[in-house]
């Protein structure tokens, strides 16, 4: 038989040869996707780690529950009450929340919840990453930690408030997160309590950075102040506003309506810087027309009417609109529509006027009407208004809940939730809405996480 | 007599008006000039020549001259004239094969133009004299002449050339088989089948045409994306897209597009599909490889079939030149018909009285008398209604000499849009392909490139899903100054949208080398080298114009966002082949390693505010640039191939195939696996018993099994990483954790069974292919979705769960006429799928449970029952399945229905006289699916424009109606009733159609010119006629995206 291995060929099997002999596994190597950095080295670095903190806030400002954006409270719980109007397009999920023909089935009702929980995530994913790191500076991780914490706790109330009896997130991992059951209201606020009050115990009076876009101690303690004054314990509610509206070396009541809203604001506890340097609100953007009808919503007239023409608010933050025919009214607190050369305003989370008002409430409700009254005029006074020193308790707890209404219209829903909490929501909006159920008081969970997750039946009651 | 020279195309290329729409409907007319000033009137038909049968008996000497100087030369009648002497007999005989006597079978005189044809037993008979050479001829056998001598009866036997079906060469991708000896299941579509069709991507072609492969397009523009599945849906989550390899390099189908650019408005999924840039004229053959047998030995990829596209190349040796032009209209195949003013405003009013809303609200402009209450405008004829024009042109050189062959050819075709305004689609390419062999024929080299490139130029949104749902007295588009009539802010003008555009523009390029070398007889090293390179940007402008003037925007407000993708690959195939006799048998084998890598990168920028549009689409002018995104990609692939494969004298073979995989798209010992299959035929018309039969003439019975992988999922989906977001906070990036960990998912398994007969009746009157398979998917790699409350939406896992498909395919081939001047072939397939989920562990608690169910296909819909509508509340009523006395989306949407087709096929049929032919093919579908109402409207009563179906609706107490009562949107129970509406049995119709898919008739010019080969005429259809009962549109719209669209073409091809 002939000798096939010729000279040509041997230089064709080396050549074979070299094909088979590269290293199985290592070929399967892939280059590390850019934009991509492991879960690992994300809490050894403090760059890392303050980054993957500002991502909450930048999906608090852009995306989840408090943004300025359309699926913001501001907006769909303002629709939802009777601060704003709708003027968006037909048929839009949003337009749901303004008809109060939401089913189960609302992609708006979906994204809220998704996007809230993915925060949750979010926040927990940190709190693990920083509870197992080895070198990050203590107090960078517990300044961190008390952030996280504190937005976990913040989504959850939100949540609580929004959808009824919901789980509790505290940990990353799907296998445990995709069959929790509801719970209860109360052990949500009780363990939304724990969340603050140890987050409280993780940070400092000062703000890290030179701005007060991320929370210290106090912010938490504004926050707190609320969550008690919900869950209807008015000495807590007292103290911790009482410590925001004590510490005057931080806060103090911005005289001049105008620049409540400015990002240097002294009333604001805690606020969320837009993306990028010029950039503005999106609630400035959104709410604000200058030709009617709007583009997207305007205040209702019930509300406008309900204030006081000496009310320097309606001066300052609302905007009257006309066609000759018909007047619109835009909310004109953020001013800025677009951009401007240097950022002007930053959206406020917390401001030191709800502050007054929580103290006032909680006053009120412990029998202090003096100290109550106290707290409503200031914030009356700087209103422009006169002084009012109402000889009950229903009479107080009605100015406050009008002085909230003036005060804190189109944001994060506070209307909403008052008229929820202090059980007036069916009187008020049966009168103004046509598809007012009395089941509306809270939202239905959404059937895709029913389906995807059926332990959180029962469905709530009316969907 | 003026000659056609290549002199004379150049010069009158040249002096074509390239304006207008381009140069080709010009170039068309030219060449049609071009073809009749050089065949007429100096040429005489040849069929003159041929038939003019007295010829040979009149012609006198000085008659032949002059016939022989006015026919310029040609010498027909020299060879009558010298037969002249000798008296003419009857000449009687039977024409037989081995098979018995055949009918039509053309006998003729050489050199006159008699001809005669046997009849249904075989008999013929021809006048002939002594000396005369009858000629007998029958498409696919040897051409027999004989000399007349003095016997009046010739019985002659043709035997079959062996140039026909028999050796039909099949290419399998690594390997190439006689059709007749495939062991695996292989269907083929050739250039004549694809070519002659006014479309843009090869997949248009094949819609119909091939047993088991489901195309469907996702939208009627150019340029856009196809959802192609060979023999059902495989996998529940990952990917079903078959493998695509053209020229032996695997062409990655993955689209480029990122969705908030093209995706939802324009081009649906932002899919664009990257067969886009090849052109469907360069393609030889495409070769559809199904079952284990022909797909294991692709492994990993094999899963969801192979799609082999194989290019032209030369092979006549002699240099040639192609030229084609096409130009021709297409418009929307169908629309649904919709409310006009009147009903509209009588469905609007009704409304809102049964809504006791007693005045229009302000926001009512289209009832309240802000806008024209008689105002009508037929919005889907505005939008969609405007014809568009498509247009091809291609040229193409081919030629060499023995050694060295070589094509070279380029083409380019637009289309604009059925939307106003000028949008455009272009695509062009420039492909080369060169083989060589070497003297000793040991040694064979092969090159091709493709260069292809495509630009696509949109309106920023598909105006399909608003000329459905705008109100038809909503105001007119322009003012009286022409500009855009904003109606006091009333509503947001559509047109308005088509400030907002949408470009692309991808480039693709392909080059494939073959190297072959033969070591020593029967040994053959091989090495298939490839790479690709493709680049996609993508852009859309958002002006500020496309908002009402009364906002106040300027173009500081002006948005840019563009995308800008690019994906290189490279593979290398070395391989060894072996082949050698052994027994009576040969055995032949295949060993091989393949090593691929793709990267893919993809950067997305937006800019904001420009000093005024004229610079929106350059990122220098913008006040603000951000990244959206950046991210790259890195996929590795690396396997060991072989084939055995034993062939014992035709009759019974055996194809052993098997590979080892491994892919970087699994984690740490996962990465690979093991997949083969077995495959055997037994040709038993070879067999001793069945020797003395006739009618048979062919028969194969072939039997597979094997399993073949999926590793259809994103790439480092097991990675554990935080990634960059889009936005910044506190002007420094941000973080987030960019999916669940789950190191430990792996590869998705198909096994796959096959069995079919195959067989011809005599001299391929009927040829049959039937085929039965069974596919069974396991390990399903799903894409698992969770609850929110794990933070995301979906998991990378395997689940024990089992998708099989089934079915039935039936290949009908016929030659229904055979003459020389008349043919008629037609074929014919039909495929019965069946799809079904075998297993699914803990399905009852997953995120599926409520999507899918043990025993039914995986392509159901779960859906509402509407039982009617209440006759008191005027509600619909629903079926409550569990009984508990209240309706809710988990346990009563248990009403089922598959969207798969029942069955699916398509006819086509050529036939050809003399110099005509007409092509045709009809598709038909038996399916059912989403109707008119389906696609997140809004309820009949709001202001939302309805189909007219819904005028059959309730009114008052005691009515029966289909639909239920009008609602503004304030009756919560109608409201609620209408979401569940859009999920149940009332958006599902029977879409089921048979469609005119293609249609082309062509005439070529009867040339004789030496050098000249055919000039071809033709006319061509495509979706010409749907037959459907369907009311929502065209059948196989996709929800809110443009029909597909019906074309007419005129085109010439000349080869010369």
């Amino acid at each position: 038989m002939k000798n096939i291995l010729t000279p040509n060929n041997r230089i064709l099997l080396l050549v074979l040869l070299l094909f088979f002999n590269l290293s199985c596994e290592d070929y399967l190597e892939t280059d590390q996707p850019i934009g991509e950095t492991a879960w690992e080295n994300v809490f050894e670095s403090e760059s890392l780690a303050t980054a993957a903190v500002n991502n909450l806030y930048a999906q608090l400002r852009d995306e989840v529950l408090v943004s300025g954006n359309f699926n913001g409270m501001g907006i769909t719980m303002g629709l939802y009450a009777d601060e704003l109007d709708y003027y968006s397009y037909p048929g839009n999920p949003l337009e749901s929340f303004y008809l109060h023909n939401i089913t189960a089935g609302n992609n708006l009702v979906r994204s809220i919840w998704n996007t809230a929980y993915s925060l949750v995530y979010m926040s927990n994913s940190i709190i693990e990453g920083l509870s197992r790191s080895q070198s990050l500076d203590p107090s960078v991780r517990d300044q961190l930690t008390g952030e996280a914490l504190f937005v976990r706790a913040l989504c959850h109330f939100y949540l609580v408030n929004l959808y009824g009896d919901i789980p509790y997130i505290t940990q990353t991992d799907y296998h445990n997160n995709q069959d929790v059951f509801k719970e209860d209201k109360a052990v949500v606020y009780q363990k939304l309590t724990e969340d603050l009050v140890l987050a409280k115990s993780y940070l400092t009076d000062a703000y890290p950075g030179a701005e007060r876009i991320r929370a210290n101690r106090l912010s938490v303690s504004a926050f707190l102040a609320r969550v008690y004054l919900y869950n209807e314990q008015w000495e807590e509610a007292k103290a911790q506003a009482g410590e925001v509206i004590g510490y005057q070396s931080l806060y103090t009541l911005e005289q001049d309506l105008s620049e409540e809203f400015l990002k240097n604001s002294s009333s604001a506890i805690l606020q969320l810087k837009p993306a990028t340097e010029g950039q503005n609100t999106l609630e400035g953007a959104i709410m604000n027309f200058s030709y009617g009808p709007p583009f997207n919503v305007s205040l209702t007239s019930g509300l406008y009417n309900s204030m006081s023409d000496a009310d320097l608010r309606k001066e300052f933050w609302i905007t009257p609109v006309t066609d000759g025919d018909y007047t619109w009214y835009a909310c004109s607190k953020y001013k800025e529509t677009g951009n401007t050369g240097a950022t002007l305003e930053y959206s406020i989370l917390l401001r030191l006027s709800e502050q007054y008002l929580i103290r006032a409430e909680a006053h009120a409700q412990s029998g202090n009407l003096a100290a109550a009254a106290q707290d409503v005029n200031t914030i009356r006074q700087r209103a422009g208004l006169p002084e009012i020193f109402p000889a009950t308790t229903q009479e107080m707890m009605d100015a406050i809940l009008n002085e909230r209404r003036w005060e804190l219209f189109a944001e994060q829903g506070h209307r909403w939730f008052d008229l929820k909490r202090t059980g007036k929501a069916n009187d008020v909006l049966s009168l103004i809405k046509p598809g007012w159920r009395p089941t509306d008081l809270v939202l239905p969970i959404p059937e895709n996480e029913i389906a995807a997750n059926p332990n959180l039946l029962p469905q709530n009651p009316g969907y | 007599m003026k000659r056609f020279s290549l002199s004379d195309l150049i010069v009158k290329r040249r002096s074509d008006s390239f304006g207008g729409i381009g140069p080709v409907p010009g170039s068309t007319l030219l060449l049609i000039l071009i073809a009749l000033y050089s065949f007429a009137p100096a040429h005489y038909p040849p069929a003159l020549s041929h038939s003019n049968t007295g010829l040979h008996t009149t012609a006198s000497e000085n008659r032949t001259d002059a016939l022989r100087s006015s026919y310029g030369g040609s010498s027909y009648g020299v060879q009558a004239s010298a037969q002249e002497d000798e008296p003419e007999e009857t000449i009687t005989g039977t024409v037989y094969d081995a098979a018995g006597p055949m009918m039509d079978v053309a006998v003729s005189i050489k050199g006159s133009g008699v001809v005669t044809y046997t009849d249904e037993n075989g008999n013929y008979a021809i006048d002939a004299s002594i000396g005369d050479v009858l000629i007998f001829t029958y498409p696919g056998y040897e051409t027999l002449e004989i000399t007349v001598s003095n016997q009046t009866l010739i019985d002659v036997e043709l035997t079959q050339s062996i140039t026909q079906l028999e050796e039909a060469v099949i290419n399998a991708g690594y390997y190439t088989v006689k059709d007749k000896e495939k062991t695996g299941s292989i269907s083929r579509v050739t250039a004549d089948e694809i070519g002659n069709q006014p479309i843009h991507n090869v997949l248009d072609a094949l819609q119909g045409r091939v047993p088991g492969l489901e195309i469907t397009p996702t939208t009627g523009l150019a340029g856009g994306g196809y959802t192609v599945k060979i023999r059902g849906q495989n996998s529940i989550a990952a990917g079903n897209e078959p493998l695509y390899i053209i020229d032996g390099v695997p062409y990655d189908m993955s689209s480029m597009g990122f969705k908030d650019i093209s995706g939802g408005a324009v081009l649906p999924g932002g899919v664009i599909n990257p067969l886009n840039t090849l052109n469907p004229d360069l393609i030889e053959s495409i070769e559809i490889l199904k079952d284990a047998d022909a797909t294991a030995i692709y492994g990993s990829r094999g899963a969801n079939g192979v799609i082999l596209i194989s290019t032209k190349r030369d092979s006549s040796g002699k240099i040639s030149f192609h030229v084609k032009s096409s130009h021709g209209i297409a418009e929307v195949t169908r629309l649904p018909k919709l409310l006009n003013t009147e009903q509209y405003l009588e469905m609007r009013e009704e409304a809102f009285i049964n809504d006791g809303v007693t005045e229009f609200p302000e926001t009512a402009y289209d009832v309240n008398g802000i806008w024209d209450r008689n105002r009508y405008t037929d919005w889907q004829k505005t939008f969609l209604g405007n014809p568009a024009k498509t247009n091809q042109v291609e040229l193409t050189i081919s030629g060499g000499s023995k050694p060295t062959h070589f094509l070279i050819g380029g083409n380019f075709g637009n289309e604009t849009t059925v939307f106003p305004n000028d949008y455009q689609y272009k695509r062009g390419s420039l492909y080369t392909n060169l083989h060589h062999q070497s003297k000793d024929e040991r040694l064979g080299v092969q090159f091709s490139f493709n260069y292809g490139f495509d630009k696509n130029h949109l309106p920023g949104e598909d105006l399909t899903r608003i000329a459905r749902i705008l109100p038809p007295n909503a105001p007119a588009l322009f003012d009286e100054n022409g500009d855009l009539n904003w109606a006091e802010s009333t509503w947001e003008n559509p047109f308005a949208k088509l400030e907002s555009q949408y470009k692309n523009q991808s480039r693709n390029f392909i080059a494939n080398g073959v190297f072959n070398y033969r070591l020593t007889k029967g040994l053959n090293f091989k090495t298939n080298l490839g790479f690709t390179d493709s680049k996609l940007t993508e852009s859309k402008t958002i002006p500020h114009t496309v908002y009402d003037p009364a906002y106040g925007a300027d173009s500081g407000w002006s948005i840019f966002q563009r995308n800008s993708t690019t994906k290189d690959s490279w593979i290398m195939e070395p391989q060894l082949d072996y082949s050698t006799e052994w027994g009576k048998g040969v055995l032949s084998i295949t060993a091989g390693a393949s090593f691929q890598e793709r990267n893919f990168y993809q950067m997305v920028e937006n800019g904001r505010g420009f000093p005024d549009n004229q610079f929106i689409e350059n990122l220098n002018a913008a006040e603000e640039v951000t990244v959206n995104r950046e991210l790259s990609s890195q996929y590795r692939y690396l396997a060991f191939y072989g084939r055995l494969n034993y062939n014992h004298d035709g009759k019974y073979i055996l194809n052993l195939t098997g590979r080892r995989d491994g892919s970087s798209r699994f984690g740490p010992g996962k990465k690979f696996a093991n997949f083969g299959a077995a495959g055997a035929a037994w040709v038993f018309s070879k067999e001793g018993f069945m020797d003395n039969q006739t009618w048979l003439k062919f028969g194969k019975l072939r039997l597979s099994y094997g399993v073949s992988g999926n590793d259809q999922i994103a790439d480092n989906q097991y990675l554990n990483t935080f990634s960059i977001s889009q936005t910044q906070y506190d002007n420094a990036l941000t973080l987030y954790p960019t999916r669940l960990f789950n190191p430990d998912y792996a590869w998705e398994k198909n096994k796959k069974l096959d069995l079919a007969l195959e067989g011809s009746f005599r001299r391929d009157i009927l040829s049959f292919e039937i085929n039965y398979y069974r596919n069974r998917s396991g390990n399903q790699l799903v894409g698992s979705p969770l609850p929110g409350t794990t933070g995301f939406t979906i998991i990378q896992e395997n689940w024990n769960a089992t998708v099989e498909n089934s079915g039935w395919e039936i290949n009908l081939n016929s030659t229904i006429f055979k003459r020389e001047k008349f043919n008629w072939n037609a074929s014919f397939n039909l495929s019965f799928p069946n799809n079904k989920l075998l297993e699914f562990e803990g399905l009852d608690k997953s995120a599926y449970a409520n999507r899918y169910l043990i025993g039914q296909p995986v392509t159901i819909v779960k859906l509402y029952h509407i039982t009617g509508v209440d006759p008191e509340t005027g509600v619909y009523t629903f079926e409550d399945y569990n009984g508990d006395g209240i309706i809710n989306s988990l346990k009563d949407r248990e009403y089922i229905v598959d969207l798969a087709p029942e069955y699916y096929g398509g006819l086509s049929n050529t036939i050809r006289y003399d110099n005509l032919q007409l092509q045709f093919l009809f598709q038909f579908v038996k399916k059912k699916g989403f109707n008119e109402y389906y696609g997140g409207y809004s309820p009949p009563g709001t202001m939302f424009n309805q189909p007219v179906g819904v005028l059959n609706h309730w009114q008052n107490p005691g009515d029966e109606a289909d639909n239920q009562i009008y609602t503004s949107g304030y009756n919560y129970d109608a409201y609620l009733a209408y979401t569940r509406f859009e999920t149940s049995n009332k958006v599902i119709s029977d879409a089921s159609f048979i469609r005119l898919k293609s249609l082309a008739l062509t005439y070529t010019i009867p040339v004789k010119n030496k050098g000249f080969q055919s000039c071809t005429l033709s006319a061509q259809g495509y979706n010409l006629l749907t037959f459907t009962k369907y009311k929502g549109g065209d059948p196989e719209q996709s929800v809110a995206s443009l029909p597909p669209l019906k074309r007419f073409t005129l085109g010439i091809e000349l080869n010369f």
